[in-house]
């Protein structure tokens, strides 16, 4: 267990502040496309997936670089991606069921 | 092989022995922390056992009025919530799993010490809050699941429910902080050489038990919130009539509520393939399917929780999916059961009462499993649910699974725990006492469910039929009873004379059987090393088996700080006690109290308290956390600190708390009966926020970078720009609702104002607490406190934040950029 | 696997369905009128057989057990101390394969019937010629309104082999309608409208309870379902429609009553026509006709209806209706009034 304890406590392997500053410029740019495609009334069709595949992105890059998931191993992805991907499960379930269930619900009012 | 055995090096003196009624409330040692719980859970055992027992003979015949009906709704909703929450899950979770996951991996304590005294504290004082119905408003009375929307205030306006919401929000509180503490503990301190595959059986349903609740009780956390808000708020989450739906609680509800029931079965089914083994002297049978299975029980039971709701339509096609999944749970619950038979098969069996209880669960459980693919066929479930079918199912499997893998568990460990034995004849007697009065109460429940008896029904009409096997049923309570009362008198005796435990009583397997009965404060002398599966019994026997046991035999008997090296124990060091987790604890119930008995004087009173006891404990954190850089004390760590593991397990559990408030918000946004809707949403302004917030993120990872290289100032400055931001964003979001204040929204306004308000604040919560935290790494930086050594605390801070801004991400696109998509 | 193929089961099948039978006798329907295994409709029938197939593969996969546990127990193991040294085999790699597959074989056999029963139960449009049947569940008692106008309290009546449609709502909490002869239960949850469709298939009467729990007198929210032939539906129907039947001069004590109504608080809350417009409680145009009172807790006698209009709370705690205080002989003028309502 003795090469454990060396790279106990190493943060060595964390990238330098230039990735950050791109991965923050790429961030912004994301945003932008985001609040662009929101604006944009011949996107509308498209606004859903769009707008989901854009979030989806920033959110890996934060979680991968700035959370350092892509440098840390697959121990603490597996602790957040598991949770993730369940609570992904519950949102998706619970919309398809209220989905169903609007149409037998009474009228609003 | 160790070495010849040799004399104590020193006297060893066991974690029970000294510190006086002080050094039990300050204690964080994990067992006694365990014992604690024991106690706790062993009273409020008493409190749900009479109960049910004033249920039977309410029974006994037709329109009986030994109970009133408010008395008897009172009493089957306390007995529901107190075996669930205050006597199974503490005494599976609390009591054996805090005594033993440090026990059985080879560590010396769990991850977080306090904030495992901290969850016993909050658990009692759940306990106490969910009975102060006594002295006050009444008991709950709606129920163990308390569906809404007979839980708003114009259906139950006194304080019973009140009491209910918030000790279950405290209990649920302790439990995720226990799951979270036993994660960590078991991830980063297995003893070297403890491969996940080398774990004991019980570790493995630990493990899961704890990712399960870290993944489960978020739901319930957010269904109480809202009925919160509903009762004292003036919401409208469960209101028909606002357009909002009851059954929004259910699914919160039953998504916590069928993980619920393998958080307590689980557990089980890992002592029983740790009793199994022993007393059969042979290894557990098919070990790495056994771990999968319980696996993909874990994973399966989240898909399921529609199965407790076919009922309430749902739809043919979503009845189906749920009847598929739940089935499909069947198929891992087999193989353990078979498993657990062949473990038993060609074995030299040892016939002791912890025997009888594991073969006993075992048949037992069968029974409640094979009623359950009853329910899990949606059409039979219609017939069968809310009857007393299913009041026979899931006894059989909480009681014939759950409490008789934790009688089990008693007459197995006790001798590890108090260093007495409990008496095998009088041991006998419970058993089968158990047995009789466990079948004679619950199996004919299955009959007058078939037979149409429904459950919560105080009151049953002679005409029904239904009359001579409740009268035999509540013979069987009796007959229960009269056992559970030779457990208590057993456990009394072995207190105070029973016979003196050896340290290995059992010929035990697992690593706690090389320690003495009962274990020292610091647990082991040295850190063993693991050489396979079946620790102990590797360093008893070897490798070969039987080779060994002859010498075993010979009344050779090591135990394994008497094998190791003669280490100077005086030196090991354990976390000081601490008197904060007990404080916090009674603040967090001050303020309970206090929103209940609508006394907000009382309340403020209470936060004053928690927040000097976070800084107290903080203090007392800082100071250990220097001295914790000791390559023991996360062996398998990977050198990942127990710190981070802890964190990621936390926002781990933080995903699925906001996934159940931002489908809330999706499922309600467009449906309110009056006032405005998403379109009120202020884009511009939240776009400028949203950038506000990345920029924080990466002020963040830059203060981190400064403070890893040492760069002192530059750590100020990227901090400081940090904390300043997320003030920006803060007033961004103050200015944000004020504007919807003037604009006429408010948080009762509509469905839509109540589901943006509570998921929007909740994450402005979020980020206010890592403002104040940040702050405090801040003035640590300042005072010149923080630095390299501490990067670690820079590097947490930084993930709590870097979680709420991708919290924020997901929000800002579906609630803000969406705003004009429909909602479910 | 059909729904309706048991008989393919053979040996197995009819020996558990003698073992069941046998379990379960005498326990006929008029014993046991809430019993769930006498199938009176096609929606219970279908259940019915599915709860069987069920049945025996559970009582096989018992069997197993039960006698793999017995073997490993009692024969295949020696005690402690015995000379027969403990085996070690940890695992078998057939055996596994075989407990996994056994197991999931029969799921299928059970799934392929239980998700046609699902979607052969809940047909998503009424069927052709469906009587639909408003049902109201209040806290604590049912409302039934018909298409034609009729209304009922606590006591439905439907045709025989004709197909219902229950439109089941809730102005307050969750209830559960549940008429176990009849078929499985049905939430009725407020805010939306649940449907349960079945066609009853033997005429009598099928006493039915709320079954979600829903407050303080949730036992007592029974209720009785009568499956008339088509003759006597009619009938039925025409005599609710009618309105009241007049009170006869010659009946004084009834007349007396009928004052005693019309002055009392009772028209406050209850229906009867032409004489009073409450519409919080049951209506009471055609009280006299029904075989009990109080959501099914009593059977209508006069002795019964005294006691409960003297102490409603004795009887139903909770329930929105005061106690009358009366003297005695108005309060038996009332009783006579509220009986001679055919």
């Amino acid at each position: 267990m003795s090469d454990i304890a060396d790279t106990h406590g190493g943060q060595v392997h964390h990238p330098g502040a230039a990735t950050y500053l791109i991965i923050a410029a790429f961030l912004v740019v994301l945003t932008a496309m985001e609040i662009t495609v929101f604006y944009v009334h011949a996107l509308r069709p498209v606004l859903v997936p769009v707008l989901i595949v854009l979030a989806a992105a920033k959110f890996a890059l934060v979680a991968m670089f700035y959370m350092h998931l892509k440098y840390d191993g697959w121990l603490l992805t597996g602790v957040f991606v598991f949770p993730l991907m369940m609570a992904g499960i519950l949102l998706l379930a619970l919309i398809l069921l209220f989905a169903y269930l609007s149409n037998h619900m009474a009228p609003i009012g | 092989m160790a070495a010849q055995p040799k004399p104590l090096p020193v006297h060893q003196p066991s974690y029970l022995e000294g510190g006086g009624i002080v050094g039990w409330l300050t204690t964080i040692d994990h067992k006694r922390v365990a014992v604690m719980y024991l106690a706790s859970a062993l009273f409020f055992m008493a409190f749900g056992g009479l109960e049910a027992m004033a249920i039977r003979v309410q029974l006994w015949h037709p329109d009986n009025h030994a109970l009133s009906a408010a008395t008897y709704n009172a009493f089957f909703t306390m007995h529901g919530t107190t075996m669930i929450f205050l006597v199974v899950m503490p005494l599976l979770l609390g009591f054996l799993g805090n005594f033993l996951i440090p026990l059985q991996i080879g560590a010396r304590d769990v991850a977080f010490p306090r904030l495992n005294a901290l969850s016993f504290w909050l658990a009692l004082v759940a306990g106490i809050l969910l009975h102060l119905g006594w002295i006050r408003g009444g008991l709950p009375d709606a129920g163990w699941f308390g569906y809404a929307n007979l839980t708003e205030r114009y259906f139950t306006p006194g304080l019973a429910i009140d009491w209910w919401v918030v000790g279950l929000l405290v209990s649920g509180t302790s439990t995720v902080l226990t799951g979270l503490n036993f994660l960590t503990t078991i991830i980063a301190m297995r003893a070297p050489g403890m491969t996940y595959m080398r774990m004991p059986m019980f570790i493995w349903s630990l493990l899961v038990t704890s990712i399960l609740i870290l993944i489960a009780f978020p739901a319930l956390t957010i269904g109480l919130i809202f009925l919160l808000f509903d009762r004292f708020f003036d919401t409208h989450f469960y209101v028909a009539s606002a357009g909002a739906t009851p059954i929004l609680w259910q699914h919160l509800f039953w998504l916590f509520g069928h993980p619920e029931v393998y958080i307590m079965a689980l557990p089980a089914f890992g002592i029983i393939s740790e009793v199994i083994p022993t007393f059969s002297r042979k290894p557990l049978f098919g070990y790495p399917m056994m771990a999968y299975s319980i696996c993909l029980i874990a994973f399966l039971s989240y898909g399921v929780w529609g199965h407790h709701m076919f009922a309430t339509g749902m739809g043919p096609v979503a009845d189906s999916a749920f009847a598929i999944t739940s089935m499909l749970i069947a198929i891992p619950t087999g193989v353990k059961v078979f498993s657990w038979i062949a473990t038993v098969w060609g074995g030299s069996l040892r016939m002791t009462t912890a025997f009888y209880f594991a073969l006993g669960m075992i048949l037992e459980f069968t029974i409640g499993g094979l009623s359950g693919i009853m329910h899990a066929s949606a059409p039979i479930d219609l017939q069968q649910t809310d009857s007393y079918f299913v009041v026979a199912h899931f006894h059989y499997v909480l009681f014939g699974g759950a409490m008789f893998a934790i009688l089990s568990a008693f007459y197995y460990w006790w001798p590890k725990i108090t260093g007495r034995m409990l008496g095998e004849r009088i041991g006998k007697w419970h058993f089968w006492l158990t047995v009789v009065g466990f079948n004679v109460t619950f199996f004919p429940m299955h009959i007058v469910g078939m037979w149409g008896m429904p459950r919560r029904t105080y009151t049953y009409g002679a005409d029904m039929g239904w009359t001579h096997l409740n009268q035999l049923e509540t013979v069987g309570a009796f007959i229960l009873g009269i056992a559970f009362l030779l457990f208590y008198i057993n456990i009394f005796k072995s207190l105070i004379g029973g016979e003196r435990a050896p340290a290995d009583p059992w010929d035990g397997r697992s690593l706690e059987w090389s320690t003495p009965s009962p274990p020292p404060a610091y647990n082991f002398a040295t850190i063993p090393q693991i050489r396979g599966r079946d620790a102990w019994w590797i360093l008893k026997y070897g490798r070969a088996g039987s080779r060994g046991v002859a010498a075993y035999m010979s009344g050779q008997t090591p135990t394994l700080s008497q094998a190791a090296q003669p280490v100077d124990v005086e030196h090991i060091h354990m976390p000081a006690p601490s008197i904060f987790p007990l404080v916090m604890s009674l603040g967090v119930g001050t303020m309970g109290l206090g929103l209940i008995i609508d006394w907000y004087r009382i309340v403020i009173i209470g936060a004053v308290v928690v927040v000097l006891s976070i800084i107290g404990m903080g203090f007392e954190y800082a100071d250990f956390g220097q001295e914790s850089h000791d390559p023991e004390h996360a062996p398998s760590s990977g050198g990942i600190d127990v710190r981070k593991i802890g964190i990621w397990s936390f926002i781990g559990s933080e995903c699925v708390f906001f996934a159940s408030l931002i489908s809330t918000f999706i499922v309600y946004k467009s449906r309110s009966v009056t006032g405005p809707g998403p379109e009120i949403l202020n884009i511009p302004l939240t776009s400028f926020s949203t950038f506000i917030l990345l920029m924080s993120s990466l002020l963040m990872v830059l203060a981190l970078a400064a403070t890893q290289r040492g760069d002192k100032r530059w750590e100020r400055i990227w901090l400081g720009g940090t904390v300043l931001f997320g003030l920006i964003f803060l007033c961004g979001q103050v200015y944000e609702f004020t504007s919807f204040m003037h604009e006429g929204m408010g948080l009762t306004t509509n469905l839509f104002s109540q589901s943006f308000f509570v998921l929007v604040g909740f994450h402005g919560a979020h980020v206010a607490i890592g403002v104040l935290w940040l702050s405090v790494l801040l003035v640590a930086a300042m005072t010149g406190n923080l630095g390299k050594s501490r990067a670690l605390s820079v590097e947490l801070a930084g993930l709590y934040w870097h979680f709420v801004d991708v919290v924020w991400i997901i929000i800002f696109t579906l609630v803000y950029l969406m705003q004009a998509v429909p909602g479910a | 696997m059909s729904g309706r193929g048991i008989n393919r089961y053979s040996i197995a099948s009819i020996t558990m369905r003698v073992a069941i039978a046998l379990t379960f006798a005498g326990c006929s329907s008029t014993d046991r009128p809430m019993t769930t295994v006498s199938p009176k409709s096609d929606l219970a029938n279908w259940i019915q057989s599915l709860y069987i197939d069920v049945t025996v593969w559970d009582a096989i996969i018992l069997a197993i057990v039960v006698t793999a546990f017995i073997l490993a127990v009692f024969v295949f193991s020696s005690r402690v101390g015995e000379a027969a040294p403990a085996a070690t085999a940890s695992s078998d790699l057939g055996l596994e394969i075989v407990w996994t597959l056994g197991p999931a074989l029969v799921l299928l056999m059970i799934s392929v019937p239980t998700i046609r029963t699902i979607f052969r139960s809940q047909p998503a449009v009424a069927p052709a010629g469906a009587l639909e049947i408003k049902v109201v569940a209040h806290q604590w008692w049912w409302e039934f309104d018909y298409p034609d106008g009729a209304k009922a309290s606590n006591e439905l009546h439907i045709p025989v082999n004709r197909p219902i449609r229950l439109l089941l709502e809730s102005p307050d909490v969750i209830h559960s309608f549940w008429v176990p002869q009849l078929g499985g239960k049905r939430d009725v949850v407020p805010g939306q409208i649940n449907e349960l469709t079945f066609v009853a298939t033997v005429p009598g009467m099928y006493p039915g309870q709320c079954a979600e729990f829903c407050g303080l007198s949730h036992a007592n929210m029974r209720f009785r379902t009568f499956v008339d032939s088509p003759d006597d539906f009619a009938k039925w129907d025409r005599e609710q429609l009618a309105g009241p039947v007049a009170t006869p001069a010659t009946d004084q004590l009834a007349s007396d009553g009928a004052k005693v109504f019309a002055d009392s608080p009772c028209t406050t809350c209850h229906m009867i026509q032409g004489v009073s417009k409450g519409y919080i409680g049951p209506d009471l145009t055609h009280f006299g006709g029904r075989t009990t009172l109080a959501a099914g807790v009593l059977q209508n006698t006069p002795a019964n209806v005294a006691k409960w209009i003297e102490n409603p709370q004795e009887i139903k705690p909770g329930a929105n209706m005061p106690p009358l205080l009366l003297p005695g002989p108005k309060l038996n003028a009332l009783v006579a009034y509220l009986e001679s309502l055919k």
